[in-house]
C-alpha cells in the first residue's frame, strides 16, 4: 500500500497536545515519587520490624506486578474502597507516583548501601556526631551514587505512562491511537507515535549513560 | 468503607483466570526464549568492527529500549499486516513484540556481562597459549553468562509483567480475563485484586531467586 505521510501536519496539535498530557503525567509522578521513595527507602532501612516490612511488602508488590493492574485497581477499586470520587486525572496521578516510589525507594536504599563501612567508622574517628555523619557524610554521597538509577526510572517512568491510554486518559499513545482509528491510516500515525516516544526517549537513555560515566570518574577519584 | 465483598463470581470463575495465567505464562517462556537467543546473536553482531552489522543493530536495540512497550505491540499488530500483508492471530504478534523487546534488553546485558571480564583473562589465554575460539568458549563466555544470569531473569520477570500489555490487543490473558470478569460481574475490587495477587505469585519467588543468584554469583566470581 502507498504510505502518505503527509496528513499527519494536519494532526500535529493533537499529538503535541497528547504529548504535553503524557510529560504532565511524568513529571508530576516524578516528583512525588522522589520524595515517597526517599521516605520508603528510609523506612526499610528503619529497625522497627512493622514499618520494615510493610514497606518491604509494599515495594515487592508494586515491582512484582504489571503496571497496567496497578493502574487499574487504583483507576477502578481505589474509589470504592475510600468511598470517594476521584477524577481520572488524580487516580492516574496516583498510581503513578505509587510505582515510581516503589522503584526509586530501590534507587535509594542501593545506594545508601554501598557506601562502605569505613565511611561510618571515619566518622566516628573524627566524633562527629550521628546527624552530621548521615547529612554531610552518607547523604550526599549516596544521592551521588542514586543519579544514574534514579534517571533510568525517569526512562522507565515515561515509557510506562503510555498506560494510561488503556484508560482513557488523553495522552500521545491515546490520541494516536485515537486518529489510526478515525482516518484508517495506523501504519504512518502510529510509526510517528513511536518516532516522538524515541525522540524524547532515547536522549534521555543517552544522558543516562553519560551521567553514569561521568559519576563513575567522580565516585573513584 | 463500606464495601460488601462477594467473592460467588471470583470463585466460579476461577478456572478461566487460570486458563488466562496459562496463556500468559506461555507468552512468557517462548518471549524468554526469543529474547535469550536472539538477544545473544544481537550481542555478538554488536561487538563485530563491520559498520553495515552493527549500525542496524544499534538502531534496533534502541529503538525497542527506547519506546513504550504498549506502541511496540499495538504498532505489531496494526501495521505488520499492512505493512507485510501477513495475517497472524493477536497472540503471535504479542509474541513477537514481547520477544522482539526483550532480546533487546537481553542484547545489552550479554553485551555488559562480556565487558565486564577483565582484559587480564584475554592475556592470560594468550599466554597459555589459547586460539581465539577457545579462548571465547572456555574463558570468556561461561564467566560472561554467569554474570549475565541475573539480568538476564530480571528481564525475563519484567516481560511477565509487561505481557499484561497484549491484554489490550484483546489476547486472553490473564490480564484480559480479569478484565472481563470484572466489568463482567461489577466485582473490579475481588477480581483485580486477585489477578493481581496472582502475577505477584509469580513474579515474587522469582525476584527472590534472582537476589539468592546474585549473591552466588559474586561469590563465585571472587574466589
Amino acid at each position: 500500500m502507498a504510505l502518505d505521510f503527509a496528513f499527519l501536519l494536519d494532526f500535529r496539535w493533537v499529538l503535541l497536545k497528547g504529548l504535553w498530557t503524557t510529560l504532565q503525567f511524568v513529571t508530576l509522578a516524578l516528583v512525588i515519587g522522589l520524595v515517597w521513595g526517599f521516605v520508603l527507602s528510609l523506612f526499610r532501612t528503619s529497625s522497627n520490624w512493622v514499618i520494615y516490612s510493610l514497606s518491604t511488602i509494599y515495594v515487592e508488590f508494586f515491582r512484582g506486578t504489571p503496571v497496567l493492574i496497578q493502574l487499574f485497581w487504583i483507576f477502578f477499586c481505589l474509589p470504592l474502597f475510600l468511598d470517594v470520587n476521584l477524577s481520572d486525572f488524580t487516580s492516574v496521578v496516583i498510581a503513578l507516583s505509587l510505582y515510581s516510589g516503589a522503584i526509586t525507594s530501590e534507587s535509594f536504599r542501593a545506594a545508601l548501601k554501598s557506601i562502605e563501612s569505613s565511611q561510618h567508622d571515619a566518622c566516628i574517628a573524627l566524633g562527629l556526631p550521628p546527624t552530621v555523619r548521615t547529612l554531610f557524610v552518607i547523604l550526599p554521597q549516596a544521592v551521588l551514587r542514586a543519579i544514574p538509577n534514579l534517571l533510568s526510572n525517569v526512562v522507565s517512568l515515561f515509557k510506562e505512562s503510555a498506560l494510561v491510554s488503556a484508560v482513557g486518559m488523553a495522552d500521545l499513545m491515546y490520541v494516536g491511537q485515537n486518529i489510526a482509528n478515525n482516518v484508517a491510516r495506523p501504519v504512518e500515525i502510529l510509526t510517528a507515535v513511536a518516532l516522538i516516544y524515541f525522540a524524547i526517549g532515547f536522549p534521555l537513555t543517552r544522558a543516562v549513560s553519560f551521567v553514569e560515566a561521568r559519576l563513575l570518574k567522580v565516585v573513584k577519584a | 468503607m463500606n464495601y460488601d465483598f462477594s467473592w460467588f463470581h471470583v470463585e466460579r470463575a476461577f478456572p478461566t483466570l487460570l486458563e488466562g495465567l496459562w496463556v500468559t505464562l506461555e507468552l512468557t517462556l517462548w518471549a524468554n526464549i526469543i529474547g535469550l537467543v536472539l538477544g545473544f546473536i544481537v550481542a555478538i553482531g554488536m561487538m563485530s568492527k563491520i559498520k553495515v552489522i552493527t549500525w542496524p543493530l544499534t538502531l534496533y536495540i534502541e529503538f525497542f529500549r527506547c519506546t513504550p512497550a504498549l506502541i511496540q505491540l499495538v504498532w505489531f499488530f496494526f501495521c505488520v499486516p499492512i505493512l507485510f500483508n501477513v495475517w497472524w492471530s493477536a497472540q503471535f504478534m504479542g509474541l513477537l513484540a514481547l520477544g522482539l523487546n526483550l532480546a533487546a534488553f537481553n542484547s545489552e546485558a550479554y553485551r555488559a556481562a562480556i565487558q565486564a571480564i577483565p582484559e587480564s583473562h584475554t592475556d592470560a589465554s594468550t599466554a597459555l597459549g589459547l586460539n581465539g575460539l577457545q579462548r571465547i568458549f572456555f574463558v570468556i563466555l561461561p564467566q560472561a553468562l554467569l554474570l549475565a544470569m541475573p539480568v538476564l531473569i530480571t528481564n525475563g520477570i519484567g516481560i511477565f509483567q509487561q505481557s499484561a500489555l497484549v491484554a489490550l490487543i484483546s489476547v486472553e490473558d490473564l490480564m484480559y480475563q480479569g478484565r472481563y470478569l470484572s466489568s463482567q460481574t461489577f466485582r473490579p475490587i475481588e477480581t483485580l485484586t486477585l489477578v493481581a495477587l496472582m502475577y505477584f505469585a509469580v513474579s515474587f519467588p522469582v525476584s527472590l531467586t534472582v537476589t539468592y543468584l546474585e549473591r552466588r554469583t559474586k561469590r563465585l566470581l571472587a574466589t
